[in-house]
């Protein structure tokens, strides 16, 4: 298990990226692994559905890709990156749940191939995000 | 905002804490799938210190000009669900009533409705109006197994006592009653009394459950929530919710027999999603035969019990199908929606 920082409740792993709207991303060479923070599936609750992408699709940094749906709202999973997604975690659909149980690990949501290896650079670190989602 | 006695209590048994009607809550501890199978299947405690709690006392016959059902009853019972509702016969609220003697009954209210309540039984008659919301914390202990964790009362269902002992401890009121479909207890204590009620429960091996819990409870036993599934718009009649004595006069009941004698042209459904099919339908969303829309969505969830999305809605009276199944658009895709009667279990 990578290093992790707790920011009172919500745990941060240091070994990601992460986004605005509360995606993580872990680069591996030309292919970034996305799935949502525990911050966010602790917002959610319970995750009951999960609208996933195809594989194949091109997706643009910000697009929309998947929704994650809880009994308190359905929410939308934005690209991080641009790219071609390569792999989706299909175990979701029987079992979304593991987003709750394990956000950063078995609840991994999709896999790109990234176009644009500069792009990685408007993510922000874990130390950013830790900052904003403090006091939270 | 206000916010439960209980707060602090359950933080540390690690509350997930939400705002619901104005009020901080818990609205899980741990998840509320869990948290549901528990009260179908053994037992759970919930704070519904939320729930606006009303003394109101003076002349009996002003209290049965309010309330759509008669008082006419022994004192100790509970009589409700039942309902104020305005002179379109529209739901001011729908409420519990506690019959504590003929010049004195207690009433829960739903939290939303707490204020105007009070107004409205003030504007409305001379009955003099105590609020003790703040007075006490409410518990409800509620489970298909209940009585192999706790002892049973020495109360029928629908019946309550006033200053009595409850797990050894002095509680202002325990009932026998509940809004999850399962047997179980309701309890008003100070804070103080609530917070050693709340240690006791845990000791017997029952556990906390939250608000979300509840609320798909109450969806799958077709139990309404104002604000939800019905307002001041909506009647008794087309909410399919019998709160009410037709033989006895109250206010909005010249408007009820009109009802009555010309029909409704909505009545509200249960429905029930597909099996597999992980997604919920949210308040407002469009139900429809073929192409023509034909009613609403007012409450929606995943019930754990069923394992599939249920709720319930309004439909147009000609469009009342049970067993047909009408579909809904969520995200650009329609899945169909089976019009099903209460309870949905």
């Amino acid at each position: 298990m990578s290093s992790e920082v707790k920011v009172g409740k919500y745990i941060v792993l240091v070994d990601r990226f992460y986004t605005d709207t509360d995606e993580w991303v872990k680069i591996d060479g030309n292919i970034a692994i996305i799935g949502i923070t525990d911050y966010a599936q602790k917002k959610l609750r319970d995750i009951v559905g999960i609208d996933l992408p195809k594989v194949g699709q091109k997706v643009k940094l910000g697009d929309v890709v998947a929704t994650v749906e809880s009994v308190k709202a359905a929410s939308d999973i934005f690209s991080p990156l641009s790219g071609t997604i390569i792999e989706v975690n299909y175990t979701l659909t029987e079992e979304p749940e593991k987003i709750n149980k394990s956000p950063y690990d078995e609840g991994w949501i999709f896999k790109i191939q990234l176009d644009d290896d500069k792009e990685k650079e408007k993510l922000l670190t874990y130390d950013k995000y830790v900052d904003r989602i403090k006091g939270d | 905002m206000f916010e439960t006695p209980l707060l602090k209590t359950e933080e540390k048994f690690g509350a997930n804490i939400g705002e619901f009607a104005g009020w901080n809550m818990p609205l899980a501890f741990t998840s509320y799938l869990e948290e549901h199978l528990a009260v179908r299947k053994e037992v759970a405690f919930f704070d519904l210190s939320h729930m606006g709690r009303l003394r109101v006392k003076g002349k009996r016959e002003e209290m049965e000009k309010l309330i759509c059902r008669s008082l006419n009853t022994e004192k100790g019972k509970m009589i409700g669900p039942t309902a104020f509702l305005n002179d379109n016969a529209g739901f001011v609220d729908d409420i519990m009533t506690y019959k504590v003697s003929d010049d004195e009954i207690l009433i829960v209210t739903n939290a939303i409705n707490r204020e105007k309540d009070i107004k409205w039984i003030t504007d409305n008659s001379s009955l003099n109006v105590e609020d003790l919301t703040f007075n006490y914390v409410m518990i409800a202990i509620q489970g298909k197994k209940i009585w192999d964790y706790l002892q049973k009362p020495d109360l029928e269902f629908l019946n309550f006592q006033l200053n009595t002992k409850f797990l050894d401890e002095n509680v202002f009121l325990l009932s026998r009653s509940g809004w999850t479909g399962e047997d179980g207890i309701e309890v008003w204590a100070t804070k103080e009394t609530a917070e050693k009620i709340f240690e006791k429960l845990l000791n017997k091996n029952i556990k906390p459950a939250g608000l979300i819990a509840r609320d798909s409870l109450r969806q799958e036993m077709g139990f309404v929530l104002y604000g939800e599934d019905i307002d001041d718009k909506t009647n008794p009649i087309e909410a399919r919710y019998w709160v009410f004595d037709i033989s006895k006069e109250f206010i909005g009941k010249e408007k009820l027999v009109e009802i009555l004698k010309n029909g409704v042209r909505k009545i509200r459904i249960g429905f029930k999603l597909k099996k597999g099919v992980r997604t919920i339908p949210r308040n407002g969303y469009k139900l429809k035969a073929l192409d023509t829309e034909v009613g609403y969505v007012t409450s929606s969830t995943y019930s754990p019990y069923l394992s599939r999305t249920i709720g319930m809605g309004y439909v147009n009276s000609s469009h009342a199908l049970f067993g047909y199944s009408l579909s809904v658009v969520i995200r650009d895709k329609e899945y169909n929606v089976k019009v099903s009667d209460f309870p949905l279990i």
